[in-house]
């Protein structure tokens, strides 16, 4: 363990590299904050494409549409046994009267062209709405594969193109973000590494002369790893800075874009401090390994 | 003393004599296959200075650096201060260190500190709490007789001062061995002269010295023991007779009294 002196004296020296090398600090920390920034953009960017798709999962649900001359018994006696099949939130009833109400209310103005039907063409259909764990491509076509055999149904419509779609899409932005994402995390672990390098190589003889005396490695290292994790935390902090305030001011033009939450903040910048301490550990492993050059 | 001869030199004491504070036992030590030292005996007695000598590149700085276990030896044994090289890990190397102190031929102050700024450092490091630093610097540097100037920075030094500052920066956490690497080498007689001085004193406080130079002319001034190296091996290992004008005179005894009054270790 450290004595009090010892203590005092790392915790000065974990900030006087500040004091003492203002602006390679200060490069290394926009350099950083740049490459967090794209980062903190994308991890917004994964979150609100997240939320949108969880809002348009909402919207996915199943018409089954009923064949004609179907008595009234019949078709209800299918409402409880769509009712239990797992995935089913609710089921409602759509008559071919209902049908053709909405129908005409959809075409507004031009609504007026059904007068030249003799009668009413569509069939009574079961409108289905699906749990929230259910709104996803294999749990809709297990659905299908399940009614779809049922003598009383004609036919099953739900917007496939467009779950196959929002699945690819999904699919592939998370692939997309997560390449991105290391890539920005190799580059500031890059960039903080190289800066501990000068650091280091700056303070050779500070390093030498402690090794002579007998420094163990664990004490030269702790200053240069504060450091780190201290410029890791100031580029955190003015990538969400920044965020934050292009939020603030392109906020009319962002309707409905979600920003981070606190808890989300204080994770981000914990996670930019670990990879100032990753960046920081890097380049001292090397370093210290070095011999005194007595 | 007890003294055995070998074909290398005389060996005084093994690792367990407890005089012994370094001790080399047919050591080897090999860079890349060429031999920076071959087959090196001889141990230095707790207390004692010793001059290495020899032309460059004979192997004096691997020697030293044997000492310090910067190198450990390729064939061999190295003792210090009953620690021997093939058990030691390298974590115990800091703590071996602190037994030791360094000087150097460019001295290696650090340029943007002050002279109390460099001696504390080195205090720092090793958790020395700072009302003691204080009274640390205050003896350290009134015993180089540089106490007045001790704000400076160390290039408004002379380089026999700024000599004066690495060998307070070495003496004040109280090493028991001291290694000068080439002291006086960057310095003029005069300056150089006060360095050897100064060593000695330490020496007559109870420190080991083992004094490294290329100089024959310097290791000719002053009666120590003396061991001449050359391509890596001992050459010869001999005591000189000390001359009359190197006994300690009246003030250096009067020093030492006082240093040893106030259990100093200069």
């Amino acid at each position: 363990m450290f004595k009090k002196a010892q203590v005092a004296y790392l915790i000065r020296e974990s900030f006087a590299g500040f004091h003492r090398r203002k602006l390679t600090t200060g490069v290394t920390i926009l350099i950083m904050g740049s490459a967090l920034l794209v980062l903190a953009i994308l991890t917004l960017a994964t979150l609100n494409m997240g939320n949108m798709l969880e809002k348009a999962r909402a919207g996915i649900d199943m018409r089954v549409f009923l064949h004609e001359g179907l008595q009234n018994e019949q078709m209800a006696e299918l409402q409880p046994r769509l009712m239990v099949i797992p995935g089913v939130q609710s089921v409602t009833w759509i008559s071919p009267e209902t049908a053709l109400a909405q129908f005409k209310e959809s075409l507004g103005e031009d609504a007026e062209i059904l007068g030249l039907l003799d009668s009413n063409p569509l069939p009574a259909s079961y409108h289905l709405i699906l749990t929230p764990d259910a709104r996803h491509l294999k749990a809709v076509e297990a659905i299908h594969a399940e009614i779809a055999v049922w003598a009383e149904v004609s036919e099953i419509l739900f917007n496939q193109g467009w779950i196959d779609a929002l699945e690819t899409w999904n699919f592939r932005f998370q692939m997309a973000s997560l390449a991105v994402g290391l890539i920005v995390f190799l580059a500031a672990v890059f960039v903080i590494s190289n800066t501990v390098k000068l650091t280091m190589a700056a303070s050779a003889r500070v390093i030498q002369i402690q090794k002579l005396v007998g420094a163990t490695n664990t004490f030269i290292r702790i200053p240069y790893l504060c450091e780190g994790m201290i410029q890791g935390m100031l580029a955190g902090i003015l990538a969400m800075g920044l965020l934050g305030l292009a939020g603030w001011f392109l906020d009319d033009r962002l309707g409905g874009v979600i920003f981070f939450s606190p808890q989300q903040i204080f994770g981000f910048i914990l996670f930019c401090i670990v990879l100032g301490l990753t960046g920081s550990f890097s380049a001292m492993r090397k370093y210290l390994t070095m011999q005194s050059e007595m | 003393m007890k003294t055995e001869s070998t074909r290398n030199g005389p060996v005084t004491g093994g690792p367990l004599d407890s005089r012994t504070v370094i001790g080399f036992y047919h050591v080897d030590l090999a860079y890349d296959d060429q031999k920076a030292v071959d087959n090196v005996s001889f141990t230095v007695a707790n207390g004692e200075f010793m001059c290495l000598t020899g032309p460059s590149g004979a192997g004096k700085s691997s020697i030293l650096r044997l000492i310090a276990m910067d190198a450990f030896p390729t064939k061999g044994e190295v003792m210090v201060r009953g620690m021997l090289s093939s058990k030691m890990s390298r974590r115990k190397v800091p703590m071996l260190r602190r037994e030791i102190g360094f000087v150097f031929q460019d001295f290696r102050l650090l340029e943007d500190r002050s002279v109390e700024d460099n001696i504390s450092f080195v205090q720092l490091v090793v958790g020395v709490p700072h009302a003691m630093i204080l009274k640390n610097n205050m003896r350290v540097l009134t015993q180089v007789g540089l106490y007045d100037k001790r704000h400076r920075l160390p290039r408004q030094l002379s380089g026999g001062e700024q000599q004066r500052v690495a060998i307070a920066r070495a003496m004040v956490n109280s090493p028991k061995i001291l290694l000068a690497d080439e002291p006086t080498g960057n310095l003029d007689p005069v300056n150089a002269q006060e360095i050897i001085d100064l060593l000695f004193r330490i020496n007559d406080a109870g420190t080991s010295v083992l004094f490294s130079t290329h100089d024959h002319g310097i290791v000719k001034t002053f009666g120590q023991r003396v061991i001449v190296i050359n391509n890596g091996r001992i050459e010869s290992d001999e005591k000189r007779r000390v001359p009359v004008d190197r006994k300690a005179n009246l003030a250096d005894k009067m020093y030492i009294a006082a240093a040893r009054k106030d259990r100093l270790n200069v």
